[in-house]
């Protein structure tokens, strides 16, 4: 009895590690719409064209995400350093996802990224666009055609804060820069966001990919840093909809199986050691901490050594 | 009764320079207009000569003459014949019980006054008004009714009779004795302008000043007590106006002339008290106490205003013993509660300064500086301490482990440097709080926001503003700490008896000393002042600190008073200034300390050092021009600047590079961030010499302390020309004016780690840890790397399994784990 207890636990968090890395277990494909709204001025064209140009970029490469599954709409596609798709219009939003709506998958992931200056309230808010504005009612039909996919709809627009509400739903995580419609100073999560998604470095578990949720907690933590060095009151507050969600769909390099079968093999046993490591933090409180160390320690030998045999096969297969 | 109004109006306005023949028809008229002119004998006099029905004026006038006993007399009789006016008499006679320490009796005549006019004040005269009001001022201890009571029935005595500025006047001063400056100015200026030469409105008006200390209060005193010469609170405002700068003499006479008119004046008593007490007259002191006591037999105020005085002149122990004597006396003495409170709060004895305060505050809720400084204390609770066998730093949390990482080691040297500079070594240890908000340090400060200054020290106690409190490059921590560390010694050195611009004076030449660049250095600014004569002598220099009479005036006169420190030990030694301070320790005056230690009079040291100063900056002096009031107005210097300014609009940079070569030919000393080497940096590094742009860069590195832009240009420079060491050097530099980049910190991290230099690079990776970086994994793996290249294998095990346990997949991570565990096997501990 004593014995079968932790096993069940192993057993379960081996699970719940497969539920979270859903990717690993196959090809599941990335879309990407991102919009840069209307600017206003020079200095919020540069910042917005940026975050969605890194975005992209980065999709394309990093994440390998299909030309065809990359929609990149800018203020004004003349002029500009950004390799747009098209113009950030209410037309060509829709067009885009109704073009998507057509090539996705079941389980695929969608990136729905804006930025921009936000107005409106509730299902009325909106994203300033050039033409008439995309209100929060507008992208829930559109993402209507999204039902089985997971969809990440992150507005880093300033006034935001009501998407949330309004476009909330099963497999959807909505990140909006701030809480309310009512906060809408200029917005500085856009940038942060893009870079958490974009490198390593918001990557908390060192996993090799970054969750939405890291990408998220990076981002708030950076906002905050900003505002402090610049002594300025905090004035927007970021929110996320579906932590859980947030968790397990992640973006980075397409994992890929070792085609070598002694490498598959290291793969999954490595995969299990780590399992055993999660369950060994949930025993944390119950050991002694001498005892605790020791075994954790050896654990993380074990998954080390399991790593290096991997390098040493050559497969490159990707923790 | 409408005519009556109109007289009184018109006395107002009219007296006291021509005393109309209306006055015989208003024989009060004539009394008040005498007593507002200070003309208090004639008054007494005029008094006498009305008649019974005057008996509650001439009371009050005697009061103010000093001739309580006659006062007495004259009130007891008003009140006991309903006399006009006797409800004045008979708070007066309240007011003279408490004066004597009689609070009971004090009390028991002021409740009757208000209890009636709480019954019905419908008969009550705009003047009896006045008097409820004041009773209830005198009920106020723990009642903060009795307070919103006393004004409104002040507002009450004015709404009933807006001739009667006394009403306006008392509102006014009950206004800033709770603190509320605004509204008292206003009150002060409404009187002004219906009467423009009210001594107590303008005395209102001068300690509104004194308390937000935005305008000169000198004046205003002055011009009051020119209206009326026998106003004792203004003497006495003039007296503590002196006492603060230091000038014993002039703080004496003062105190005299109050007492010359009011020698019953507990107050002017007591002030003379602490003017002797601090300058160690005991038999003076003595005979003053008696004359006190002989007032008020428990004269809990006489040691609560000498406690004030020694904490003034930073003699903080002292003024704790002298506060608790005063609460010996009365232990509701919310004076003796403040200061003991604050001043345990100085010294550490956190808890016990929490509970004096609180007492303090449940006596008068109105006390701003108790209300913010028990709020700080409660924020305080949140923060760290970091304890050191000499240091114990109090730290926000976030904060603590980076702003330690530097200042344990630097306050060690510091304190290495001064105890063997100053042969003292301050007792048990140094408590540091650092703030991240400015009106936080300002609060623990001195009670409220609003000081200008980094950094304070109340000897073994410095409170200072964190890096985090201030835009980056206002200010370097490092030296701020260095500058606070230096009064603990010179301060402990003299037992608190050394003058504050030699403290001050000091303490920047330690920053000097420090660290290359460290402290004030001389600018534009300075030599216009100095040069045209705006800067204060050295026998007066106390003044530029505590009396500037300009808005830039203390900042100068902190470089002054380095220049003299400076001067003393080049023309007489470095053991003249440990001279000086011991001196000062024994209780010499300055001018026995500069005839003892320098052999010279204050006239002569003035000449010394002026002389040594226009050599010292002979050339700038020659080349800057200042304007009437001692600002930069031109000269060759300025011509030369302008002219190089001028060339760079327009892009001429050879003519630019001549003008400004020449600029810096004049005044070579000067560093700032507009400097000519500022630019002249730039325009090398334009042209491409890089060695010249980093000659023309160091220049104001090695001689100004927060300039951020000039040491990252250093930076960049030494890593062209491939200069590691002057890198890390300029790198150094940069995380004493800010420490929170986190690239700077990898930055200096990888070249110590590439000299070999494991120390600084583990500093650094502790640095970038506490700074929460976006990337903490990293950062701590980092860490653990740093420690393994350090040979501290057990360490790096210690810091890398918290990483793993997080990040099992880490591949880094993992790698550096094997390492570990391979050299662990080589050389098992």
């Amino acid at each position: 009895m004593s014995r079968r207890v932790p096993r069940l636990i192993a057993q379960s968090c081996a699970l719940g590690l497969a539920l979270a890395l859903p990717s690993a277990a196959r090809a599941q494909r990335v879309h990407v719409i991102a919009a840069a709204g209307l600017s206003g001025e020079p200095a919020f064209r540069l910042l917005f064209e940026a975050a969605v140009s890194t975005l992209v970029d980065s999709a394309r490469a990093r994440w390998h995400v299909a030309d065809s599954s990359l929609f990149a709409l800018a203020e004004d596609t003349n002029g500009t350093r950004m390799r747009a798709t098209g113009r950030a219009t209410r037309k060509e939003l829709e067009q885009s996802f109704l073009a998507l709506s057509r090539r996705v998958a079941p389980g695929d992931i969608v990136l729905v990224f804006l930025v921009g200056h936000g107005s409106g309230e509730g299902t009325d808010s909106r994203v300033s666009l050039p033409g008439p504005d995309a209100t929060a009612a507008d992208f829930a039909g559109w993402l209507a055609g999204l039902a089985r996919q997971n969809v990440v709809f992150v507005n880093a627009a300033s006034g935001s804060g009501d998407f949330g509400a309004a476009l909330a739903g099963p497999r959807r995580v909505i990140v909006t820069a701030t809480r309310t419609a009512l906060e809408r100073n200029e917005t500085r999560f856009a940038t942060p966001f893009v870079r958490a998604l974009t490198t390593d470095e918001a990557d908390a578990d060192k996993d090799g990919r970054v969750s939405v949720l890291e990408a998220f907690a990076y981002a708030k933590k950076e906002v905050a840093r900003v505002y402090e060095a610049d002594h300025r009151l905090l004035t927007e507050h970021a929110t996320i909809s579906d932590s859980t969600l947030a968790r397990s769909v992640t973006f980075g390099a397409p994992r890929s199986a070792p085609t070598d079968p002694r490498a598959a093999a290291l793969v999954a046993e490595r995969s299990e050691l780590e399992s055993q490591v999660a369950a060994l933090r949930g025993k944390k409180e119950s050991m002694t901490p001498a005892a605790y160390d020791a075994e954790l320690e050896r654990l993380l030998v074990l998954v080390a050594q399991k790593t290096q045999a991997i390098r040493a096969l050559g497969s490159g297969a990707k923790p | 009764m409408r005519r009556r109004r109109l007289l009184a109006l018109l006395g107002l306005v009219a007296l006291p320079a021509c005393l109309g023949a209306w006055q015989d028809a208003d024989p009060r008229a004539r009394v008040r207009a005498l007593v507002d002119a200070g003309k208090l004998d004639d008054a007494i006099a005029a008094a006498r000569a009305a008649g019974p029905d005057l008996a509650s004026m001439l009371g009050e006038t005697l009061v103010l003459r000093g001739r309580l006993a006659s006062a007495d007399s004259a009130l007891q009789d008003a009140v006991a014949r309903k006399a006009p006016g006797w409800r004045s008499a008979a708070v007066t006679l309240a007011e003279l019980a408490e004066r004597r320490g009689d609070h009971a009796d004090a009390t028991r005549r002021a409740q009757a006054l208000t209890s009636a006019y709480e019954q019905g004040a419908s008969g009550w005269s705009s003047t009896d008004r006045v008097a409820a009001g004041r009773a209830y001022l005198l009920q106020t201890r723990g009642k903060a009714a009795a307070v919103r009571s006393a004004l409104s029935a002040f507002d009450a005595a004015f709404a009933a009779d807006p001739s009667n500025l006394d009403a306006r006047l008392r509102a006014g001063e009950l206004f800033l004795d709770k603190y509320n400056a605004p509204d008292a100015k206003a009150s002060f200026e409404e009187v002004l302008r219906k009467s423009p030469d009210d001594a107590r409105a303008l005395l209102g008006l001068a300690r509104v000043a004194i308390f937000a200390s935005d305008a000169p209060s000198m004046p205003l005193l002055r011009r009051s007590l020119e209206k009326n010469p026998s106003l004792v609170p203004a003497h006495l405002a003039l007296a503590r106006l002196h006492l603060s700068a230091e000038a014993y003499d002039s703080a004496a006479i003062a105190v005299r002339a109050a007492l010359a008119v009011d020698s019953s004046s507990i107050a002017a008593w007591s002030l003379l008290g602490a003017i002797a007490w601090l300058q160690g007259e005991q038999p003076q002191f003595v005979q003053v106490r008696e004359a006190v006591k002989r007032l008020n037999p428990r004269p809990a105020d006489f040691y609560a205003e000498l406690a004030e005085a020694a904490v003034a002149h930073r003699r903080y122990s002292d003024g704790i013993t002298l506060a608790r004597e005063a609460l010996a006396l009365d232990s509701t003495s919310l004076r003796a509660l403040g200061i003991l409170g604050n001043n345990e709060l100085r010294t550490g004895s956190m808890e016990q300064g929490r509970a004096l305060l609180e007492r303090a505050f449940a006596i008068d809720p109105f006390n701003l500086w108790h209300k913010n400084t028990l709020d700080l204390l409660d924020s305080l609770k949140t923060f760290t301490t970091i304890e050191t066998p000499r240091f114990r730093i109090v730290a926000p949390r976030e904060e603590s482990a980076l702003l330690a990482t530097y200042l344990v080691p630097l306050l060690d040297e510091a304190y290495d440097s001064l105890s063997a500079r100053y042969h003292y070594k301050p007792q048990g240890p140094i408590r540091i709080e650092l703030y991240p908000h400015h009106a936080d340090f300002s609060v623990r400060t001195m009670g409220i926001a609003g000081l200008g200054a980094l950094g304070v020290s109340f000897g073994n106690f410095l409170a200072m503003d964190a890096p985090s409190a201030r835009q980056r490059g206002e200010f370097n921590w490092g030296s701020t700490a260095w500058h606070e560390l230096t009064h603990a010694f010179t301060l402990g050195s003299s037992e608190h008896r050394v003058p504050r611009w030699l403290s001050e004076g000091l303490s920047v030449l330690e920053e000097r000393r420090a660290r290359a660049g460290w402290g004030a250095g001389p600018t534009a600014e300075f030599i216009a002042a100095y040069g045209s004569h705006h800067l204060r002598p050295v026998s007066q220099l106390n003044d530029g600190f505590v009396r500037p009479r300009s808005s830039g005036e203390v900042q100068l006169s902190y470089y002054e008073a380095s220049l003299v420190c400076e001067m003393i030990e080049k023309e007489f030694g470095p053991k003249a200034v440990t001279d000086m301070l011991a001196a000062y320790k024994e209780g010499l005056t300055s001018p026995a300390v500069f005839a003892r230690v320098l052999k010279l009079t204050p006239a002569q040291l003035d000449a010394k050092f002026y002389a040594w100063v226009r050599a010292r900056f002979a050339s700038p002096l020659r080349a800057i021009t200042a304007t009437d009031s001692g600002r930069v107005l031109g000269g060759e210097f300025v011509a030369a600047m302008r002219r190089g300014a001028e060339y760079l609009s327009r892009k001429q940079p050879d003519s630019a590079r001549v003008a400004l070569e020449r600029a810096e030919a004049l005044f070579p000393e000067y560093a700032g961030a507009s400097s000519p080497a500022q630019y002249l940096a730039g325009l090398a590094a334009d042209r491409g010499d890089y060695k010249e742009a980093l000659a023309q860069i160091t220049r104001i590195t090695t001689r100004y302390e927060t300039a951020w832009d000039a040491n990252m240009m250093e930076v960049q420079l030494r890593e062209k020309l491939g200069d590691t060491l002057g890198t890390r050097a300029a790198l150094e530099r940069l995380l004493w004016i800010s420490p929170y980049d986190v690239e700077l910190h990898g930055k200096l991290a990888e070249l110590a780690t590439r000299a070999g230099d494991h120390r600084t690079a583990l500093r650094e990776r502790r640095a970038i840890v506490a700074l929460n970086p976006p990337d903490p994994i990293d950062a701590r793996y980092q860490l653990a790397r740093a420690l393994a290249e350090s040979g501290d294998i057990a360490a790096a095990r210690r810091e890398l399994l918290p990483v793993l346990e997080q990040a099992p997949s880490f591949e880094k991570g993992q790698a550096l784990l094997l390492e570990l565990r391979a050299a662990q096997q080589k050389s098992p501990p």
